[in-house]
């Protein structure tokens, strides 16, 4: 594990649900026993950073995003016990653990809320948001607009109504409220003094509520975010993560680094629709023009990279016929939309396409930022969009061909979700098992990705520049970093792609392609000619010593 | 003329070459690539030899060719002696990137030039390289001596190196030969060498030899010689030095071609080597020249650096190679110091040991394999520089005798997983 304070920089995240992982007491939901049984698999995978999605005490009516105790671990996951021998033996795997935290919302079955809706006189009566009527902030959209019709709930025991952007079972917390402010910040320092890692902060845009605005991003809230920092930073050293999820266009999102006293990573939740959207077109522009909008953010900061996630693949960064297309291109069942999204893991989305799932973790491992893999997308799992919500790619781990797919040994009724079961996706043909045995698996292909990122600082520090070839299916970036240049070269369409690139300021250099570790022909004034195999990618080392490194003093004679 | 050399059959184009040249007593073979620039030192260096070691005795010219564009041959003619020329077929490949010994087919010539020795009825043959330009008459002497007048089957060559020099084959070939095969080689892949007329008929019957390209017929040699009980000795030469428009630079690939080679060796040959246990000293010819002692550039930083960074990007490949306990060790090796970096001699028996094991299995694609080998070299001569810089030449020799021994003493561990 580096010791680096910005490790974060160079990390591969991964990202993963408790209950989904690993059964480790056979009552078919996944837990930290079983999470700590896995991590070596996590260790072998070459990932750096776990990110574990809310493992908190809760009813569960949203995924654990709905908190009924910070405090506690959810019984079904485990103790608090078992959430310490996980954090401590990952360490030891020099694995790093960030955790989920709802700051915007609570369930409305937390103890605070309760009291907060019982007695307008209690210490807890401004913990929330409360109203007597419904027509405040009504320029503030509602988000699940699937599910809600309004962000404000009538509460008859409080006989007022509560403020809620997501669900109306989710009261949003007071961040007016100076109590509240502290009492987040014990719940982070609870976690963080048993050795955490950080923190990937839910829905944070909606913290602070003013009339007449959209109630998302206000300077307000940002004020509270750099509290939180600056406490946390004081306190535990600032190697502790804040990573951001403002789901926002990049200027939006911007503000959430600060001046590096805010969050030091945000999600780039518009890149992701466009490199789908990219693929699909057969063409570059949706990505570069993505880079041309989005801004650059401060040294200490940095960029997290997806492809998919345990929400819907969400569209509400795209334009009006951006998603239209998108739908149009990855969503065709109309059982696959969610909200403003499309409810699907990345295999799914891409007709289980071994090339063209390839060449998008080629690009979300090479893009400026960290990149974040969704749990069993390495091993291309599939999902079950008719198991409601988002549950279809929340389903259980697939780790062998044995009952339940190797995640549990309960009886199959009782899993928390079903396995996968199709032919094409389901457990006996797509596991782990099978996979690691197979050099040429898409999960040794992952494996073997995320090492040759490893090589390299470039990846998660250098700046990027786009090349301009005059065909438009070849995506062509050089990421730059001190002396280190690394070209990716990327064929967008089906079919097999020349491109000509103007690579005249490296003259003299032999490309090496590192994933082959082949020293190409070196590289003339004259544009430089590639072809690339369809939805083929190299990554080429531009070594300024010509290939040649610098010598250890033994060479000459070493024989 | 003798007899046609058994089991191998000279090529069309040499048989006229052979036309008018008698008989001969001694055989020099220089084996050359594009060495206009060195053959005429090497030339008069083995007219001076033979006139003032061996006066009277009638001797022939050898010259294996393996395409030279730039008049090597006719140059080597210029020598005056009796000539055969040989040009023998290349793999492009090795025309394009020669292999360290700078000789495209070396295994090729090398038959070439037995088979061509034999037919003249050579009892001895003397090797000598076509890029060395620090050959002195006495080398000759040297290496032919003990064949032609004690008995000697095979001379080797020892030549006097600094300490840091030959780190790949201090610290991996003379070991692992030394193992293997149960003789004290220093130097087993040094270019030249003298063989006698019973080890040329023998080598030239054997229908086993290396696949062209391969780098292993220099060590297969040795292995037979040794296995069947010819008499292998060391003559001491001097410095060597080198002149070479067409050898690689690249330690990687160097290491890919030396250990490759080896390994093949080993794997293709194992009734060489798997019964033999212990190991001497061979009788050597001439004394030992004093080591270089001038201070060398070495970055040790940089070598450790290159160990940390496979400890950091290597674990996936050498997982499938290392026993689980030896990448644990490993693994465990402190490398935060470049100053007080270690690699225990034992350890490092079983690195090589697994990786000889890992390549005979095929465990994963070999050159991929060879490569990742790399930066454990690496470390290892790291560790050899920073153990013995602030002490004498003889501690650098005690260090590197117990590398030796260390791999003798575990031998039982690769024969006991080798199938």
């Amino acid at each position: 594990m580096t010791a680096a304070r910005d490790w974060y920089k160079d990390a591969v995240f991964y990202e993963v649900h408790v209950k989904a992982f690993m059964d480790g007491n056979g009552d078919g939901v996944g837990d930290f026993a079983g999470l700590t049984e896995r991590l070596d698999y996590l260790a072998e995978l070459g990932v750096d950073c776990l990110w574990i999605l809310p493992m908190y005490a809760s009813p569960l009516r949203d995924d654990g995003y709905d908190i009924a105790d910070f405090f506690a671990v959810h019984p079904a996951y485990g103790t608090l016990e078992d959430f310490q021998k996980f954090l401590d033996a990952a360490h030891a795997r020099g694995l790093r653990v960030i955790a989920d935290l709802v700051m915007n919302h609570t369930s409305d079955a937390h103890p605070w809320f309760q009291a907060s809706r019982a007695d307008p006189a209690s210490p807890y009566a401004d913990y929330y948001v409360w109203d007597a009527t419904d027509r405040r902030y009504t320029d503030a959209r509602v988000i699940f607009v699937d599910a809600e019709k309004s962000n404000w709930t009538w509460d008859p025991q409080r006989k007022a109504y509560y403020w809620h952007r997501f669900f109306s079972h989710q009261p949003d917390l007071n961040y007016d409220n100076p109590t509240v402010r502290r009492a987040m910040l014990d719940v982070m320092r609870f976690w963080l003094d048993r050795g955490l890692d950080g923190f990937r902060c839910d829905a944070v845009p909606y913290l602070v509520e003013r009339d007449g605005t959209s109630c998302e991003n206000l300077p307000e809230t940002h004020a509270v975010l750099k509290e939180l920092r600056a406490v946390i930073d004081h306190e535990y050293g600032g190697d502790r993560l804040l990573l951001a999820e403002a789901n926002q266009w990049p200027e939006d999102v911007r503000p959430y680094f600060g001046d590096g006293d805010e969050f030091h990573m945000a999600f780039n939740f518009p890149l992701m629709p466009r490199l789908y959207m990219a693929l699909r077109l057969e063409e570059r522009r949706p990505i570069v023009d993505i880079y041309t909008h989005t801004p650059p953010i401060p040294p200490g900061c940095q960029w997290g990279l997806f492809l998919r996630n345990h929400d819907e693949l969400t569209l509400e960064m795209v334009t009006n016929e951006e998603r239209a297309f998108m739908y149009y291109a990855y969503a065709q069942d109309p059982e696959m939309k969610l909200n403003l999204g499309i409810r699907r893991r990345l295999a799914p989305l891409v007709d289980n396409d071994r090339r063209r799932i390839e060449l998008l973790n080629c690009l979300l491992l090479t893009l400026p930022g960290s990149p974040i893999i969704y749990y069993g997308d390495e091993i291309g799992m599939g999902d079950n969009v008719y198991l409601g919500d988002r549950n279809g790619v929340r389903t259980p781990m697939q780790w062998s061909s044995d009952r339940n797919g190797g995640f549990s040994t309960a009886a199959e009724g009782t899993l928390y979700l079903p396995v996968i079961a199709d032919p094409v996706y389901g457990y006996q043909a797509v596991n782990v098992a099978a996979q690691a045995r197979q050099p040429a698996s898409l999960l040794s292909t992952m494996r073997r990705l995320i090492a040759a990122r490893r090589t390299s600082p470039v990846f998660g520090r250098g700046t990027i520049a786009f090349l301009r070839p005059r065909n438009q299916k070849v995506l062509a970036y050089l990421r730059r970093h001190g002396r280190e240049t690394v070209l990716i070269v990327a064929n967008l369409s089906g079919a097999p792609q020349p491109a000509e690139l103007d690579l005249a300021e490296f003259a003299g250099v032999r490309p090496i392609e590192i994933l082959g570790d082949t020293v190409f022909p070196p590289i003339q004034a004259a544009p430089y000619v590639v072809s690339v195999g369809p939805h083929g990618f190299y990554w080429f080392r531009l070594d300024r010593s010509d290939g040649a490194e610098e010598p250890y003093g033994i060479e000459s004679t070493a024989i | 003329m003798t007899d046609r050399a058994p089991g191998f059959a000279l090529p069309p184009d040499v048989e006229p070459e052979l036309e008018g040249v008698a008989p001969c007593e001694i055989a020099i073979g220089v084996l050359t690539y594009n060495n206009a620039e060195t053959v005429p030192a090497v030339a008069k260096v083995v007219r001076a030899g033979l006139e003032r070691h061996f006066a009277g005795a009638r001797a022939v010219l050898i010259n294996a060719d393996a395409g030279s564009t730039d008049g090597t041959p006719d140059l080597l003619a210029a020598a005056g002696l009796p000539l055969v020329r040989a040009r023998h077929a290349t793999p492009l490949a090795q025309r394009v990137a020669v292999p360290f010994h700078g000789v495209p087919a070396r295994g090729a010539a090398l038959r070439l030039t037995f088979a061509v020795a034999r037919r003249l009825g050579a009892r001895g043959l003397g090797l000598l390289e076509a890029d060395v330009t620090s050959a002195a008459d006495e080398w000759l002497e040297r290496l032919l001596r003990p064949v032609l007048e004690q008995k000697a089957d095979l001379v080797v060559p020892v030549y006097a190196r600094h300490r840091y020099d030959g780190t790949i084959t201090n610290l991996v070939l003379a070991p692992l030969v030394r193992a293997l095969f149960g003789r004290r080689l220093h130097q087993p892949l040094a270019g030249a060498r003298a063989l006698s007329a019973g080890l040329l008929d023998r080598l030239l019957a054997d229908p086993r030899w290396p696949a062209p390209g391969t780098n292993q017929t220099d060590l297969w040699v040795e292995g037979t010689a040794i296995a069947e009980g010819f008499a292998v000795w060391e003559a001491w030469l001097g410095h060597r030095r080198a002149t070479s428009r067409t050898l690689t630079p690249d330690l990687p690939t160097m290491v890919v071609q030396a250990v490759g080679g080896l390994f093949a060796v080993m794997g293709g040959y194992d009734d060489l080597w798997l019964d033999i246990r212990g190991s001497e000293p061979v009788p050597t010819a001439g004394a030992p020249a004093p080591s270089s002692v001038e201070p060398v550039a070495l970055d040790v930083d940089r070598m450790v650096g290159a160990f940390r960074r496979g400890l950091r990007d290597l674990g996936t490949i050498w997982e499938h190679i290392l026993a689980p306990e030896t990448l644990g060790d490993v693994l465990s090796l402190d490398a935060g110091s470049a100053a007080r970096f270690r690699f225990p001699d034992e350890l490092w028996a079983r690195v090589v040991y697994d990786f000889a094991l890992g390549h005979h299995y095929n465990v994963v694609y070999r050159e991929h394999l060879l490569r990742s080998f790399v930066p454990l070299y690496l470390g290892r001569t790291a560790a050899f520089v920073v153990a013995t810089r602030d002490r004498d030449v003889g501690a650098a020799e005690t260090h590197l005798d117990g590398v030796g021994e260390a791999f003798e003493r575990h031998k039982r561990y690769l024969v006991e997983r080798w199938r």
